[in-house]
């Protein structure tokens, strides 16, 4: 892919390459000094909830539906996994981030391929019921919408069949990889 | 409305550490400690897949696909002038932010057009970048069907998006 897009910048204007990839890589730094700094907020609050308690009643909440999507049996993880998938439900992308890696790390089973449990968390990550667009709405009510939150109702749709669709996906791939072996 | 909800759940939060006899700042301190590490170790990635993308685009390659793939997302229903949104969405955040704003100021924002557009955004994910920030920090090399899968459902999200725009 980056090969392909510099031959094609080497025949139509060379001397863009390299400033570009700096210009990339710094909006690189700066958006992950954001990310370092909405981390610290969302670390933190994370950190309160951990020791609070409230993470494995979070857990255990949505215990049923974790162990039906991801087939662990793992207390920490699945806290994790909670958190996540609840920061991305509210929109909290970023605040999901810091949770999906940590939760990562932990199914990780060093075998260097992806396990399904793992290429579930990415999935559902990918296509995460979204129940507040609130970035989106922002954008639409400065562009002067006459009623910016319309859009919710069909995002919500939206977006509860992709996740659908994903974890069936998801199912079926696995299926079919079991069924191979 | 839902400017309030973060915040309310903060407030909640805080006192039920309070009511709990947590200590609440040594706690928070030593979450927001971690931060930092996390974002030195992601960094290298993130810079990575932002240089891939921009050269993407700049060469020109994204706008190419865009016009040969223009039948193809006209037989699925999505209109021609969300093409570039939907093939550069995987890949970067602030750039798919940046085509809707553009999106929303040529064609208005209450039109068919931009309302697709915000659905297209508020139901997808920025995939690329979340897989490689999510698998940057394990030994996985292989992540066998997650990224087409996540693709399919991106795609079906647009479809889904464009129609319901036409009912709704």
């Amino acid at each position: 892919m980056i090969i392909s897009s510099m031959c094609f910048l080497l025949w139509s204007s060379p001397a863009t390459i390299v400033s570009t990839m700096v210009e990339a890589s710094s909006g690189a730094l700066k958006l992950s000094i954001d990310l370092c700094a909405v981390y610290a907020v969302w670390l933190g609050v994370l950190e309160l909830v951990d020791a609070s308690g409230l993470g494995e009643k979070l857990a255990k909440l949505l215990h049923p539906l974790i162990k039906k999507l991801f087939k662990i049996d793992n207390n920490e993880i699945e806290k994790m996994i909670a958190l996540n998938m609840s920061a991305n439900m509210l929109g909290l992308g970023n605040a999901a981030t810091p949770m999906g890696i940590n939760a990562m790390k932990a199914l990780d089973d060093g075998s260097g391929v992806a396990n399904t449990a793992m290429i579930m968390l990415i999935v559902i990550n990918a296509t995460s019921i979204q129940l507040l667009p609130s970035t989106v709405i922002g954008l639409r009510a400065s562009a002067g919408s006459t009623a910016p939150a319309d859009i919710i109702f069909p995002t919500i749709i939206a977006t509860a069949v992709t996740s659908i669709c994903g974890v069936c996906l998801v199912k079926l791939f696995s299926k079919i990889k079991r069924r191979k072996k | 409305m839902s400017a309030y909800i973060i915040p309310i759940l903060f407030v909640a939060l805080f006192s039920y550490c309070y009511i709990k006899k947590i200590n609440t700042y040594d706690t928070f301190v030593k979450g927001a400690k971690k931060s930092i590490s996390l974002v030195v170790d992601i960094f290298p990635f993130i810079a990575t897949i932002m240089i891939a993308v921009a050269l993407l685009r700049a060469s020109g390659i994204t706008a190419i696909l865009a016009g040969l793939l223009s039948p193809v997302f006209n037989l699925l229903g999505i209109p021609a002038e969300l093409i570039e949104l939907v093939l550069l969405r995987p890949f970067t955040g602030a750039g798919s932010y940046g085509l809707l704003e553009s999106v929303l100021l040529e064609y208005g924002p209450d039109s068919y057009i931009s309302r697709c557009a915000c659905v297209i955004l508020g139901c997808s994910e920025t995939i690329f970048y979340v897989a490689t920030v999510y698998f940057s920090q394990t030994k996985v090399k292989k992540l066998l069907y997650a990224i087409p899968v996540a693709l399919i459902c991106a795609l079906v999200g647009s479809i889904i998006a464009c129609l319901l725009c036409k009912v709704i």
